[in-house]
């Protein structure tokens, strides 16, 4: 702690100049290989669900109006940017941007909803008489997530229905 | 006449402190932020700063809220009560209304109100800040009592005009004591100002901001805006006590000298604060206990006409 | 006209507090290095306190667990008007992946109102400086919602029993009954 190295010390920090970046300035792109914000492409989606199996936070939705209408919606609020759905999607409509700049004060504004036609096959089709409400429960395919909740509803057989249990234990603080 | 030139004079006085505090401040903050290679905050930003907390709701909370209202109000009067006993590039302004022994005891005041700040909040961490406030002070506050009487052994009176001349050096011969007191004084000026080595008790995360912890908006402010005059006020005791020369140039230049000088001790200030790290309360004792031995051989020195 | 000079300053000198209400202190790694010189966010008047009574902004990251949300509450109510909370990074926006776990109640606009999002996990530090520079007005914020529809009513429906013709030329009939 001598006189010497303190003095070094300040000469050594000011002849690094001035290092910060002039941020918001100065536009700072993003390196290669950066995951930012997913892009769906609407042209070549096939409305699969692929990307909606396959998100460890459960932001996608999807829901079938009718036979020939999906509705995918994604909401950015919890997505980790993790890059599964993009990995998994046949047709390649995903694409992670290099977009950081997230920012907003309305968390709806991250979302994007595609409403795909579902085409029809040309011989065997979609379109055969729409079956009850028991035999869509039963047909693999329908998809029907809770779009004016925001939640997905999960089909299999190991998930208790309600949601998770809070609010039940007061814990005292001192 | 001589009422309206005083009271003119502590007005210059106070203002004079009001308007530099945040300035010198403001140098502080930018001159550390080049040192650590970054671009700092602009040098105006203590004004917004305070500003800003002036416009903030203010919560009373704490044990004794009345209590922490007085620390409040008490801290920033002090500071600019010992405004009006200090010369700033002119004479003293209330030069007949007190003498050293007031100022050493306004100069201990405003260090209690730092602990009736701590006391009111009467949380676990301020109780904690305080304590180590009260043992720093305790080590620290003679400091500057012994270099104000060892400039009063030399001109044999206790008026402030005299001893704050320069007075340290104006013993017989070599100006032993002069000498010692000003060693011992700059090894424990980041103290009495609260910057880095020694900033034990406030401003520190390691204590959530110790004893200001509840204060907030405009009483805040009132503390910060009393830290900042501190080191205004410190700085222009000791050029005043210790660099005198150049104080007898007329008027305005006079005046520019003595707050060049005290910019320079500010970017002195500065620069230690930048490249040390906080100590530890029993490093600071031992460093503060040995100065006090120190100052103690200076006082004996002073006695003997030294 | 002193009020108004005050309200104009808030945005000039935004005191930042930091809460970290259960998450896995990857935000928090970033909010710091968005206070190291690279990223200097010093230079917008912003400063870390160690008090919430000395704060303006509370920045929350982690979602909002059962066993802190009592705790973050205090801490925001301790806070003086006008105040802004920024949630951090996803967990903080919506939950995160944790959004349905046994101890998560959920994103912290459950227990507080947010004022800003900054999503990401965890977001870049031009991400943090960028939100703090939206809230500030310095820019223009830049995500939007997007629809699509690639649907026009009605719908031409193709029926197997109405499609005529082998070979290469299939031709649609449409048959008077439906």
């Amino acid at each position: 702690m001598s006189l010497r190295s303190k003095f070094d010390e300040t000469l050594l920090c000011l002849r690094a100049g001035r290092v910060t970046l002039p941020y918001p300035a100065q536009p700072q792109p993003a390196p290669e290989q950066f995951r930012g914000r997913p892009i769906f492409d609407a042209a070549k989606c096939i409305g699969c669900a692929g990307c909606a199996n396959n998100c460890p936070a459960r932001e996608i939705l999807i829901f079938d109006v009718s036979q020939e209408i999906r509705v995918l919606q994604y909401l950015g609020r919890r997505c980790t940017y993790c890059e599964r759905c993009a990995e998994v999607c046949p047709e390649k409509a995903i694409t992670m941007s290099r977009d950081f700049e997230n920012a907003t004060d309305k968390i709806g504004d991250l979302g994007q909803r595609l409403e795909l036609f579902m085409s029809t096959c040309q011989r065997c089709g979609r379109c055969f008489k729409s079956p009850s409400t028991l035999d869509e429960l039963k047909m693999k395919g329908y998809r029907f997530d809770d779009i004016e909740n925001e939640r997905w509803i999960f089909r299999s057989q190991s998930r208790l229905e309600g949601d998770p249990v809070v609010d039940d234990v007061e814990i005292e603080l001192d | 006449m001589h009422v309206i030139w005083t009271s003119l004079a502590v007005l210059a006085n106070i203002a004079t402190v009001l308007i530099v505090a945040p300035l010198a401040q403001g140098i502080l903050r930018k001159i550390t932020a080049r040192i650590q290679s970054r671009q700092g905050p602009p040098v105006l930003q203590p004004y917004f700063d305070l500003l800003k907390l002036l416009g903030k709701e203010d919560i009373e909370s704490g044990e004794y809220p009345l209590m922490q209202r007085f620390a409040a109000y008490l801290s920033l009067s002090i500071a600019l009560c010992i405004a009006c006993f200090v010369p700033m590039g002119f004479a003293v302004p209330l030069g007949s209304a007190g003498d050293v022994i007031l100022l050493i005891y306004l100069l201990t005041l405003s260090g209690i109100c730092t602990l009736l700040a701590g006391l009111a909040a009467g949380s676990t961490y301020s109780l904690l800040g305080i304590s180590r406030e009260m043992m720093t002070m305790i080590a620290l506050e003679p400091l500057f009592a012994i270099a104000l009487v060892v400039g009063a052994l030399h001109t044999n009176s206790l008026a402030l005009d005299a001893v704050l001349g320069g007075s340290a050096y104006k013993g017989v011969g070599i100006p032993l004591s002069g000498v010692l007191m000003l060693a011992v004084m700059l090894l424990s000026f980041q103290a009495f100002v609260q910057r880095i080595p020694f900033d034990i008790s406030e401003a520190e995360t390691e204590l959530m901001e110790g004893p200001l912890m509840e204060y907030s908006g405009p009483k805040l402010a009132l503390f910060k805006y009393a830290q900042m005059a501190k080191l205004i006020l410190y700085s222009t005791l000791f050029v005043a006590l210790f660099v005198p020369w150049g104080s007898t140039f007329p008027a305005p230049i006079g005046w520019l000298l003595f707050w060049m000088k005290v910019f320079v001790l500010v970017l002195l200030v500065t620069l230690v604060a930048a490249t040390h790290a906080r100590y530890r309360i029993d490093q600071a004792i031992r460093l503060f206990a040995g100065l006090i031995c120190v100052s103690f051989v200076a006082l004996v020195l002073a006695t003997y006409g030294f | 006209m002193l009020k108004n000079l005050c309200q104009k300053m808030f945005g000039r000198s935004l005191w930042v507090y930091h809460a970290n209400s259960g998450g896995c202190n990857g935000c928090d790694i970033e909010v710091l290095n968005a206070l190291t010189p690279y990223y200097d966010a010093e230079r917008f008047g912003i400063k870390l306190v160690g008090s919430p009574r000395h704060a303006d902004v509370m920045l929350c990251q982690g979602p909002a667990m059962r066993s802190t949300a009592q705790a973050l509450k205090r801490a925001y109510d301790a806070m003086p008007a006008p105040k802004l909370v920024f949630a951090i990074g996803s967990c903080a926006c919506g939950g995160g992946v944790w959004f349905d776990s046994y101890s998560v109640i959920g994103p912290v606009e459950k227990i507080i109102p947010v004022s800003y999002y900054i999503p990401g996990c965890p977001p870049r530090p031009e991400a943090i400086i960028y939100g703090v520079a939206v809230a500030l007005g310095l820019v223009d914020k830049k995500v939007a919602p997007v629809e699509f529809k690639e649907l026009e009513l009605p719908i031409p429906r193709y029926h197997p029993d109405e499609l005529r013709g082998n070979d290469e030329l299939v031709v649609y009939e449409k048959s008077e009954k439906i």
